[in-house]
């Protein structure tokens, strides 16, 4: 799995800022704004509960949220990462330990500090956005290794039924069956899945385990 | 009450390693306030100058000098660094720095008014008419600073995105002028070009230099292997001397060579001034555009308040040298006009490539690059 190429310039995207001092977002949205990013009105909202789930793009939306505010809402969070559903950059103002948690465990992948600097919006956005795109494949990565953990029990009984029925050692049924799966363009745990299902005849009834592997 | 006098600081190192460009800078600053004095726009410009000498440490204590003389409006910075180490004290007093330099781009500070070209008005054209007309195999040689890492940055993606490849990037200390590594290393590898973002005296010597050793090898240097550069000007190859001044290309929004009663006016008038040289660059003329534009500016608004002059620039259209120029509300960046030249025996560049109309600033790359880095080599594993 490659890993992501760097995200550097970000025109084309869409802020949504959650804070309750609509008034002081001038510098950050004029600085957004020189960058491509749009902040529409409708945008600024005052909790985390406003925010159109559903609308929402992780490669195009990046959600800036007012350490400062009481929110009670929380983003939804992915299940292995603890990813929000879209890249969060989190505005400090008191920066307490305690807010700094509440914004790290809002998925905050980087901070501007209030009132914002101009300078630093683009080096903000260029660490939130590409921590978070760095983390998602992280996440993917591990929803893959988890994936595979999951199927080795499979690969061990292919490996083990090969063995049997062509008399060769562990190693040349490993052989047999990545080559296999190579020419297949499948996984080793998804073509063994594959091959012990049917050669227990759940799927296709008589399917021999060497008439498969001799295709 | 309108405003009568206008009190203004130049910073300009008329002594150092770049105090060739500098010097033909303040040039332009003193012909503009010159001219604005006789001109009856209804105020009058009292410069005060200050020469850092190239030290970046004196930057920062000079401006901080003219700010505390209750100076708002300061021209002047050549290179980046010197730009970037002043910009705190400009914030802080909430002064405005007039940066009359083409750069590299990827800032936007809200104290600052930019009316040198950013990397969309000179970077990327030089890098398109170097792609299209010398080919697709780059060595770059440059000054170890911002400038050099971000225009190779950008040339590189360029290149990259187009199938070719940088064979090389050497990076040595402002003011260098050691080389002979570096030339041995470009003939052995044979690039279709040299992109150069050395400054000062070490690009002067590295010319020279460069042009001797492939003579030395039969090898015509300008033909065979040109050298590209966003920032050679007419006084540098003065400098760089008879044997080796011809045959290297410049991306710049300005050369003295435009044929326009504007420039015409302008040149002039330099020469008049200014007789002993160094002879007017697009330096030059970006900060004498500087000027009339702060001027302007500053009488529309009739008060020399930082903030009420930002507001009226936007509105001021000026028949520059160059071609009309003007400033963009959103990034204050100009509006400017990118042109290719070839320089010529005579010292001068010869136009082979101009834009049909002023281009808009783009100093982050917004409208002008690819979304993603780019990856010189795709990742690839070997699997059987």
């Amino acid at each position: 799995m490659t890993e992501p190429r760097l995200l550097q310039n970000f025109s084309g995207g869409r802020a949504i800022v959650v804070t309750d001092r609509a008034s002081s977002l001038d510098i950050l949205t004029t600085s957004l704004d020189r960058l491509g990013v749009t902040t529409n009105p409708a945008d600024i909202v005052e909790s985390v509960a406003a925010i159109d789930l559903a609308t929402l793009q992780p490669d195009r939306d990046v959600i800036f949220i007012d350490g400062d505010i009481s929110d009670t809402a929380v983003l939804p969070r992915s299940a292995i990462g603890r990813l929000p559903p879209a890249p969060v950059i989190g505005l400090l103002g008191v920066s307490a330990p305690s807010r700094l948690k509440a914004l790290m465990r809002a998925g905050a992948t980087s901070f501007l500090r209030k009132p914002v600097h101009g300078a630093a919006v683009y080096p903000a956005l260029f660490v939130g956005v590409n921590e978070y795109r760095r983390h998602r494949h992280l996440e993917a990565l591990l929803e893959d290794q988890d994936r595979r953990r999951r199927g080795r029990r499979n690969l061990v009984k292919a490996i083990i039924r090969t063995m049997s029925e062509y008399g060769i050692d562990d190693d040349e049924a490993y052989d047999l069956l990545r080559r296999r799966s190579m020419k297949m363009r499948q996984t080793m745990e998804d073509m063994c899945k594959d091959l012990v299902r049917s050669s227990d005849g759940q799927e296709h009834g008589e399917f021999a385990l060497k008439r498969k592997l001799a295709d | 009450m309108a405003l009568q006098n206008l009190r203004v600081g130049y910073l300009f190192s008329s002594t150092g390693s770049y105090e060739l460009v500098a010097r033909s800078m303040l040039n332009g600053a003193l012909l503009a306030a010159e001219e604005i004095n006789a001109s009856g726009l209804g105020i009058r410009l009292e410069p005060s100058v200050l020469n850092p000498g190239g030290d970046l440490s004196q930057y920062s204590a000079l401006a901080a000098a003219l700010l505390k003389r209750q100076i708002r409006h300061v021209v002047g910075c050549y290179t980046s660094s010197s730009r970037k180490e002043v910009i705190p004290l400009f914030e802080k007093h909430d002064a405005l720095l007039w940066y009359p330099s083409h750069y590299e781009g990827f800032e936007s500070s809200t104290n600052v008014i930019y009316t040198g070209a950013a990397p969309n008005q000179h970077v990327l054209p030089l890098v398109e008419y170097l792609i299209q007309h010398h080919g697709h195999r780059a060595f770059c040689v440059g000054s170890n600073y911002i400038w050099a890492w971000e225009n190779n940055r950008i040339l590189r993606e360029s290149v990259t995105a187009r199938g070719g490849s940088v064979l090389a990037e050497r990076y040595f200390a402002v003011g260098e002028t050691d080389f002979d590594q570096a030339i041995e290393a470009i003939i052995a590898a044979r690039p279709s070009f040299v992109f150069l973002t050395l400054i000062g005296t070490s690009a002067y010597q590295f010319f020279r230099d460069f042009r001797v050793a492939c003579r030395a090898r039969g090898i015509d240097q300008a033909r065979e292997i040109p050298v590209a550069s966003c920032s050679l000007s007419e006084p540098e190859l003065e400098a760089i001397g008879e044997g080796a001044v011809d045959g290297h290309l410049s991306s710049s929004v300005y050369f003295c060579s435009i044929q326009s009663p504007a420039n015409l006016r302008f040149l002039d008038a330099y020469q008049a001034r200014f007789p002993k040289g160094p002879t007017a660059s697009a330096d030059a003329e970006a900060s004498y555009n500087a000027v009339w534009l702060l001027a302007r500016a500053a009488a529309a608004a009739r008060t020399d308040d930082p903030r009420a002059v930002k507001a009226e620039v936007v509105h001021q259209y000026l028949d520059a040298p160059q071609g009309r120029v003007w400033i963009d509300e959103q990034t204050y960046h100009a509006y400017l006009t990118p042109r290719i030249g070839r320089s010529n025996r005579q010292a001068r560049f010869d136009l082979i490539g101009e834009a049909r109309a002023p281009v808009q600033p783009d100093p982050y790359l917004v409208h002008n690059s690819s979304r993603f880095e780019a990856t010189a080599v795709p990742s690839l594993r070997l699997v059987s």
